[in-house]
């Protein structure tokens, strides 16, 4: 043994150099482990620490409906046997906010919450100007507000705010606060009052989208035995009943689940630097088959110069990711401390340290190591099938082909990988999905390669020298063609990839956003407001629009001939049971078809009739006729299902509703009113009329939709960008494995460029064969990552995300352009000291 | 001691079987000096691959010290190898990445040996380069490189020495100090070896010489085992 580790180690002091791209493979994908993990569980770490912050209670009770008669005699009794309760109300709803000056325009949506005085039980404001938080900052008509608000709206603090029919004076800013929805969508920056300021604003009015809260604290022991006891009886009432337990829960379980998807990312990445561990030792183990027939030679069993070689890579494989927990250790503290901040204040929660976890250090290392032995071993067991008997003659055999030992390595590496992406994605389908995505890619990329390989290789018999020579490189056998186009092509793919769908699903929103689309949405229009919002739109736009009435309707139950469900819990189980928002008129909107049953007339009737969309016929299995039972708001209404409807969802012009009801019973039942409409073009149009109609009307939400999608369009770039990362790293890991087959193959090379000089060729002649060679290359594996990425979006386009493909030309040219110029510059760059070799040192030393 | 029954190597080229080492009979006794000659092709590197165990006779079997080698697999052949022989070749394969120390202390750890040092460098002593051992093969000119491969050879102390054209890659004078240097393991171990050459005047001294033609041996002369005198 200790004769293996010796000639490991002297064998590793002269070849460590050219295995230095071995190295460094290893390296890149372990980092990516590393350090996803550790941030992730950095973040999950702080985050489950806080979950009882992040609720600001023990139990949180919500809904979404003013509090009924019978939740709130249930809640009361229920609650009436604990000793030592507290319990405080909180009410969130979105609205518009505006400053206390008729000379400015501006308006904003904010997300609007009333807290009572003992608010919050758990958690703490985090405030500027080193504000203490105390209820008597909110109380008398103060607010505290987040500060995107004040630089949107151009105040400071000390000014109010006008919100509803009340005015609040600003007395702090928001910086981090106790009890936020983690996840929830938020419309706007928080602006926080006290509740019984918020109750007079008359913003609560039927109708109004509110979400109503109840916040407990009781004693430990008491807290899942309470939640599990509420919480049936509270779902028939449509509230809901959960722990700060269970937020903890559920942050753990999203963050574990985000963790291991992204590690798999990593594992993506440790995979492709696997693919380079192969190609390197593969041109290693060729240029020992010297070294390996001499050890033979001297009494050394094939075993034990297996094992030397299999240590080697065992240290080189360790080295690599030690190398790559330390740029992981480096990424994490190169994070900018603005961003840092930022994540902290999204989230809602206190400082985040990031820093190495033992665990991501843990795997990372493991599939490190694994990964290099797995990729390693096939090529390795060549070595065995060298004969020493080469020694006596000059020319060197490596007997190749397929033995019944390399089939085994062949089978034990693909279980190998298939266990190690289960074991990062905790999961086995999805390890396997992985593996047999990557696989399926790994193999196109291969034929394609292999393909295009074959469609040049009628070049390298004619034409110039130069070209005919590097076409010739490029097929020759032992060529590194293959691999660099894998992985570089994989890489390439990644990029323009992303890309396309990127420009794809931007394309999409600009075919909506069309010149009459509507593109401003009015909510919460009260009816004594219908005619004065219609008026005052008429008089700025020059069009009256249409005001759809709205109400929040649930289905309860189904009377039909082929379908029988008596109670809302029935109808829950169909996936029909939460709230829709229903309308009524006489007519079909453009974008609605009748596949069904019959439309009703003109005129009113007494009996409710109902029209369902497609979907919900199919679920409930609906025949015409059946009878539907609809909890409006609390109040019963029975309604005949007299139509079947499909809708054109992507036509948003007079929007979509599942339940259609005829005009007549839901006429006097409390609504309000919704519109769609399409704003002035400019800026200053649009802020005019928000703050005419937020004046007039103050209890009206208008929702600009330019800004809705221009924040989509921000969190698309975000994705786009994270992901370009990935996708960079993977190109990284391409480039790396080029440097590595570059230097691997450069030793054949100096000779061959030696003896071309000898017989009179330029440095000229052989620095425009490389050019042509490695542009060659990169050209071909940039038609393959663009032939992928075609592939990518289409299949995406036409199948998940159902929008008209765009081919994206233009960002496949431009990826490419880039890829061959990449693998161009580096191939010839990593080459340029086979030209300064003299060309007798070289043929001497051969 | 080496024994040769009716040993022949024939491969097949293409559709036609080519004899490269016709049927021979010998024996080499323990101590004895065994020259093998004749043109490039004539079948001397083959015969000699053979009698290493580096490849297998179509035909026959070969005895090393009592051990019929054609019986054993791969694994029982290097170790053998590493206990009972050593070797020296034209290009002199010393392994690059190691320093002459290393390359002779190679076979030593192999076999397992104490001290191991001690005797690589003693053995380099020997053979005249102690003031060479850290300098790696290609710091040495091609004398040097042959006589790191010959202190190798002998590191285990193998009963046999097989050398094959170990003077082919070096010029006269240092050719001449080789082919002394091998006479003179052959005479103070009284190890067995086998020179393989096309250089007649370099054989001249062996107990045996055979000369090989198109892969038939032919005996040239005998010389008592005992010496001349």
């Amino acid at each position: 043994m200790s004769f293996v580790l010796r000639m490991a180690a002297r064998e590793l002091r002269a070849s460590w150099r050219r295995l230095l791209f071995f190295f460094l493979c290893v390296a890149v994908g372990v980092s990516a482990i590393v350090a996803l993990r550790s941030l992730i569980q950095s973040v999950a770490l702080t985050m489950t620490a806080e979950s009882r912050a992040l609720t600001a209670a023990d139990i949180l009770i919500e809904t979404g409906q003013p509090w009924s008669e019978e939740a709130t005699v249930l809640i009361d009794e229920m609650l009436a046997a604990e000793p030592e309760l507290r319990r405080m109300s909180s009410v969130e709803t979105a609205t518009m906010a505006r400053p206390n000056d008729q000379s400015r325009t501006v308006t904003r949506v904010v997300q609007l919450r009333g807290v009572e005085a003992d608010f919050p039980y758990y958690g703490v404001f985090e405030l500027g100007d080193g504000l203490e938080y105390d209820h008597s900052l909110l109380a008398g008509g103060g607010a505290l507000v987040r500060p995107e608000l004040l630089t949107q709206l151009g105040l400071s603090v000390g000014d109010e705010l006008l919100i509803g029919e009340g005015t609040f004076e600003i007395r702090g800013v928001i910086y981090r606060e106790p009890g936020r929805q983690l996840g929830a969508f938020s419309f706007g920056p928080r602006v926080m009052v006290d509740l019984a300021d918020l109750e007079a604003t008359g913003l609560l009015a039927f109708g109004s989208r509110v979400e109503r809260q109840l916040l407990l604290q009781v004693p430990d022991d008491r807290i899942d035995s309470l939640v599990t006891a509420m919480r049936e009886p509270l779902r028939d009432s449509y509230a809901r009943i959960r722990s700060y337990r269970r937020t903890e829960d559920r942050i753990a379980r999203n963050m574990s689940r985000a963790e291991n998807y992204l590690s798999l990312i990593g594992f993506v990445v440790v995979v492709l630097g696997g693919i380079g561990v192969w190609s390197v030792t593969r041109v290693f183990v060729q240029q020992r088959v010297r070294s390996v027939a001499i050890l033979k030679c001297l009494g050394a069993t094939s075993g034990q110069v297996l094992a030397i070689y299999v240590v080697q890579v065992l240290a080189l494989g360790l080295g690599g990711a030690l190398l790559g927990v330390a740029i992981a250790a480096l990424g994490l503290a190169a994070i900018p401390a603005s961003l840092a901040e930022e994540a902290a204040s999204v989230t809602g929660i206190g400082e985040i340290s990031y820093g190495l976890t033992t665990s991501a250090v843990g795997q990372g290392l493991g599939v490190g190591v694994v990964v290099s032995l797995l990729f390693a071993l096939g090529p390795l067991l060549e070595m065995r099938a060298i004969k020493p008997l080469a020694l006596l003659r000059w020319g060197m055999v490596t007997a190749g082909g397929w033995d019944r030992a390399q089939a085994a390595v062949a089978v034990v590496l693909t279980l190998g990988l298939v266990a190690l992406a289960s074991w990062q994605a905790a999961s086995l389908d999805a390890g396997l999905w992985v593996c047999g995505g990557f696989a399926a890619i790994a193999v196109v990329l291969h034929l394609v390669g292999q393909g295009l390989v074959r469609v040049i290789q009628p070049l390298g018999d004619g034409g110039r020298f130069a070209f005919r020579h590097a076409v010739l490189n490029l097929i020759r056998p032992g060529n590194q063609t293959r691999v660099i186009l894998l992985a570089v092509g994989l890489g390439s793919f990644f990029i323009i990839g992303i890309h396309a769908v990127q420009a794809n699903l931007l394309g999409a929103f600009a075919l909506e956003v069309r010149e009459d689309t509507p593109d401003m949405f009015l909510i919460d229009v009260q009816r004594d407001q219908t005619d004065g919002v219609e008026t005052l739109l008429e008089r700025e736009l020059g069009v009256a629009p249409r005001l759809l009435p709205v109400l929040r309707a649930r289905v309860t139950g189904v009377q039909g001939s082929r379908t029988t469900l008596d109670s809302a819990r029935d109808v829950r189980q169909l996936g029909v049971g939460r709230e829709y928002t229903v309308t009524y008129r006489p007519e079909l909107a453009e974008n609605e078809r009748i596949v069904d049953g019959e439309f009703w007339e003109a005129g009113t009737t007494e009996v409710a009739e109902v029209s369902v969309e497609e979907s919900i016929q199919e679920r409930l299995d609906l025949v015409m006729g059946d009878m539907l039972r609809f909890d409006v708001l609390g109040r019963e209404i029975e309604a005949r299902v007299t139509s079947v409807r499909t809708v054109d969802w992507d036509d948003t012009q007079s929007g979509g509703f599942m339940f259609l009801f005829r005009p007549g019973p839901l006429d006097d039942a409390p609504h309000s009113f919704i519109a769609f409409l399409q704003g002035p073009p400019d800026t200053e149009g649009r802020a005019r009329l928000q703050r005419d109609l937020v004046a007039g009307f103050p209890n009206v939400s208008v929702i600009d939709g330019l800004e809705v999608i221009a924040t989509i369009r921000r969190i698309l770039d975000h994705v786009t960008l994270a992901i370009t990362i990935v996708g960079g790293i993977a190109l990284l890991s391409g480039v790396l494995i080029l440097i590595g087959s570059v230097a691997m193959t450069k030793f054949q090379r100096l000779y061959e460029t030696a003896i071309f000089k000898t017989l009179g060729a330029t440095s000229r002649t052989i620095v425009l064969m490389l050019i042509l060679e490695y542009g060659t290359l990169g050209a071909l594996a940039g038609v393959v990552g663009s032939l992928g990425a075609l592939a990518l979006t289409w299949g995406l386009t036409r199948y998940l995300l159902e929008i008209a493909w765009n081919p994206a030309l233009l960002v496949n040219l431009a990826g490419l352009v880039l890829t061959t110029l990449v693998v161009g510059i580096v191939g010839v760059a990593a080459s340029l000291d086979v030209l300064r070799k003299k060309p007798l040192g070289t043929l001497r030393a051969e | 001691m080496i024994e040769l029954r009716n040993v022949s190597k024939t491969v097949v080229s293409g559709s036609a079987p080519l004899t490269i080492v016709q049927p021979i009979d010998l024996t080499v006794g323990a101590g004895q000096y065994l020259s093998l000659v004749g043109p490039s092709g004539s079948g001397k590197s083959t015969l000699l691959g053979l009698i290493a165990g580096l490849d297998v006779p179509t035909t026959g079997s070969i005895v090393i010290d009592g051990t019929d080698i054609t019986t054993l697999d791969e694994d029982a052949l290097a170790k053998l190898r590493g206990r009972k022989i050593g070797f020296v070749f034209q290009f002199f394969h010393l392994v690059p990445s190691l320093t002459a120390l290393e390359n002779v202390l190679v076979p030593l750890e192999i076999a397992g040996v104490d001290n191991p040092k001690d005797r690589a460098g003693a053995l380099l002593t020997e053979v005249g380069l102690d003031d060479r051992t850290h300098h790696y093969p290609a710091q040495l000119s091609g004398g040097e490189q042959q006589r790191v491969a010959i202190a190798r050879a002998l590191a285990n102390d193998p009963p046999i020495l097989l050398a094959d054209e170990p003077t082919g890659n070096l010029d006269s004078a240092n050719g001449r100090h080789i082919i002394e240097l091998l006479q003179r393991v052959n005479d103070t171990r009284q190890t067995t070896v086998v020179l393989v050459t096309h250089d007649a005047e370099l054989a001249a001294s062996a107990d045996i010489r055979l000369r090989m033609h198109d892969g038939a041996a032919e005996r040239i002369d005998r010389v008592p085992a005992e010496g001349a005198e």
